[in-house]
């Protein structure tokens, strides 16, 4: 193997104060031998379909790539996650970075990937192949670069993330780790710039309407679609303040097939997201209320399924990594965005571990159309990792 | 040998050559050098993600390739800004040889690719594969780096699959099991061994691409096999199982122009061996007809099926590739 010249300095374990990192505003020419292997990687990572808990053919194809990049260890854990693992010099600290193979798009769905000249077109490609291929390139970007850090890197494409999968495999990983993680990176497809560093609470739940049989009714609606109706109404009177931040998003609804049937099935999806956890509580208590007598007085079988709780936290602006991470950003010329969006980061926060979640690219996603990842700045973002990488290799993140 | 005996011996399936790491050390080993030719025409929609993959996995990661290189027939799309874009070497078909003239058809770019690339193996890829993928290259590289005696390669994409009630047919696209095989099995039996034998894509050595003509236009795939088998016999022939191959389905009536230009350059060797005669040149039209408003319109396709000679007879070839045989300056 040919040997390479460090781009960024050594980040020297053994010295007492560790270096500043500099030049990060050369890393991203500097990866420029490595451009279309990015781009292979997710053109041929996004061919592979991967609904929620089916996402066995990428976590193999991520596996042979950690493989392939010398990592010495990779391997599948139970619930179905790649991990790897690429140890540090003295292993001082472990980062993990994480991507979810998972994507909302189903198996069927064409998943053709096209190269155009400025952007690459598919189902799924921003969320979430892109922030996978990149979190598998790691390993072969800090060797391409010459970097060999003091902390180990620990890697996961993690499965059932998105919808009921809630976070599912990064949960499990991260309950039965061997190795705790000091920090946590979740990369994303899109959009560069991405900052979060907190999580908002979050309750998703569906109710679910089933009309009783006629011979069982007294007196009350016949229609599952009726009765969600009614349940709609009802939930847009909740009162939400604005401060904490609390609002119940109706984000799905499905009932009935055909014109000239009504629906004796139902099923409304939501959300209710907010700041206070005790408010979330409230909202909860009279959602729950409302279902009930719903199914009270129409005389049907209502219910209402949590399937998904996360706690509200994250790390405060004034955190060292948050601090670092700017720092990064701003000798990119990367600006800051950190509205809050969901990800994975909350499953770091409720392990009690620092951790921000970072995207790659500009972009856009679709469910009914495929996404696209512009080309030109998906080396910023991978510069903008090993950045990040470089940053708590030498301490900048620690907090004191 | 016979065809079955053939067929077990010289049919692989992709996977048996999965180890790239060993064939780039075995072309080391021997010393050759390979290219990829990709013919275009306005392939703009699949050329980016063919070069991307196979550039990264086959040259960057594991030098198997020695050279990527678009032949563009004239593209009016944004093929060519696409592909060197992306790091592949971008030639216009009729700026090269320009002393031999220029014809429009893929047949002349895989002949001009024997000039214009160096490798000492060619691998053409057609560049309108939608799944394309690293196996496509090295699935048809690995018979010529194994095996010497391999000069030429031909990719299938159907295998012989167990069903509940036996085997089922393989076989190729409709002019293959309409035209080609019937007339292979008329004339050339042995040739039917070869299961897909108009697929795109396909392997050879250049010392025997360079004594071959070739065809500009449709006949181009049938042409090489047939001449190549007249030179080595099926011994020099192997053929690899790529899997599926997903593109663009064409409708019959282009087909139907397409299995013209093929049958005359089936009867063109078949007068070239004294095998058929015919009385006079045969016709160069082929017609067609539209219905519109009840009404039928004859159209007329002019298909010549133009063959360039083995290039070993055009003098800046042997110049630039066998400088020894050219005559010293007196």
């Amino acid at each position: 193997m040919k040997q390479k010249t460090p781009v960024m300095p050594d980040t020297g374990a053994d010295d007492e104060t560790p270096p500043e990192t500099e030049n990060l505003a050369a890393l991203p020419s500097a990866l420029l031998p490595l451009r279309e292997e990015v781009l292979a990687n997710l053109a041929m990572l996004a061919q592979i379909p991967a609904p929620t808990g089916e996402e066995a053919q990428r976590t193999q194809y991520i596996l042979d790539r950690f493989v392939a990049a010398g990592l010495p260890e990779a391997g599948p854990d139970e619930a179905g996650n790649a991990v790897g693992f690429l140890p540090g010099k003295s292993g001082r600290r472990t980062v993990m970075l994480v991507a979810h193979l998972d994507t909302p798009i189903p198996k069927d769905a064409d998943h053709n990937v096209f190269v155009q000249a400025d952007r690459i077109v598919g189902a799924g490609v921003a969320d979430n192949s892109l922030g996978v291929a990149v979190m598998s390139m790691i390993p072969r970007c800090l060797e391409e670069l010459g970097i060999h850090l003091d902390s180990n890197l620990q890697f996961l494409g993690s499965v059932r993330s998105l919808h009921r999968g809630d976070h599912e495999g990064l949960r499990f990983f991260l309950d039965h780790a061997q190795r705790p993680s000091d920090f946590g990176v979740v990369v994303e497809g899109i959009e560069l710039g991405r900052l979060n560093t907190f999580s908002i609470g979050t309750v998703r739940a569906d109710i679910i309407c089933d009309v009783r049989p006629e011979y069982e009714r007294g007196y009350g609606a016949g229609s599952a679609l009726i009765v969600l109706n009614h349940i709609i109404n009802r939930l847009l009177k909740i009162s939400t303040p604005t401060r904490p931040f609390t609002k119940i998003r109706l984000g799905q609804i499905k009932a009935g097939a055909l014109y000239n049937v009504e629906p004796n099935h139902g099923e409304l999806g939501l959300e209710v997201v907010s700041d206070s956890n005790e408010m979330i509580d409230r909202i909860v208590g009279e959602i729950t209320d409302i279902v009930a007598e719903s199914s009270a007085r129409n005389a049907i079988d209502t219910r209402l399924d949590c399937f998904f709780r996360r706690e509200p936290g994250g790390i405060p602006f004034a955190h060292p990594l948050v601090k670092s991470v700017v720092n990064v950003m701003s000798q990119l010329e990367i600006q800051p965005d950190q509205a809050h969006r969901p990800s994975e980061l909350s499953e770091f926060i409720a392990h009690g571990i620092p951790a921000v979640t970072l995207g790659i690219t500009t972009g856009e996603t679709h469910i009914r159309r495929p996404d696209f990842v512009m080309i030109d700045p998906i080396l910023t973002g991978v510069a903008q990792i090993i950045g990040v990488l470089l940053e708590i290799d030498r301490g900048a993140c620690d907090e004191q | 040998m016979n065809n079955e005996a053939w067929l077990a011996q010289r049919t692989f399936h992709h996977s048996n050559f999965w180890d790239i790491k060993w064939l780039v050390e075995e072309k080391q080993r021997q010393g050759l050098t390979i290219s990829l030719c990709l013919p275009t025409y306005n392939e703009e929609k699949t050329i980016g993600k063919e070069i991307v993959i196979l550039k990264s996995e086959l040259r960057d990661r594991y030098p198997l390739l020695d050279e990527i290189a678009v032949i563009d027939s004239g593209s009016t799309d944004r093929t060519l800004e696409i592909a060197a874009s992306f790091g592949a070497d971008v030639y216009l078909a009729e700026e090269h040889l320009t002393e031999c003239g220029s014809h429009r058809g893929k047949g002349e770019n895989l002949w001009k690719a024997l000039y214009l690339l160096k490798g000492d193996i060619i691998v053409y890829v057609d560049s309108d594969i939608n799944n394309i993928h690293p196996r496509f290259v090295y699935g048809l590289l690995g018979p010529l780096i194994k095996d010497p005696e391999i000069h030429y390669v031909k990719a299938f994409y159907d295998r012989p699959l167990a069903f509940s009630h036996g085997l089922r047919p393989t076989g190729g696209g409709r002019v293959t099991e309409i035209l080609t095989r019937p007339l292979f099995s008329l004339f050339y039996p042995e040739l039917t061994a070869i299961l897909q034998p108009l697929s795109g894509e396909y392997a050879g050595r250049r010392s025997i691409l360079e004594q071959i003509p070739f065809p500009v236009g449709y006949g181009v795939e049938t042409a090489m096999l047939i001449d190549i088998y007249e030179k080595l016999g099926m011994s020099g022939f192997a053929q690899t199982d790529l899997d599926t191959r997903h593109h663009r389905n064409q409708e019959t009536i282009a087909l139907g122009r397409m299995s013209f230009g093929i049958l005359r350059t089936m009867f063109n060797r078949l007068t070239r061996e004294q095998r058929a005669q015919f009385s006079g040149e045969l016709p160069k039209i082929m017609r067609q007809f539209n219905v519109q408003d009840g009404h039928f319109e004859q159209v007329e396709y002019l298909i010549e099926e133009i063959e360039r000679p083995p290039i070993i007879e055009i003098d800046a070839y042997m110049q630039k590739f066998h400088p020894e045989l050219q005559p010293a300056n007196s």
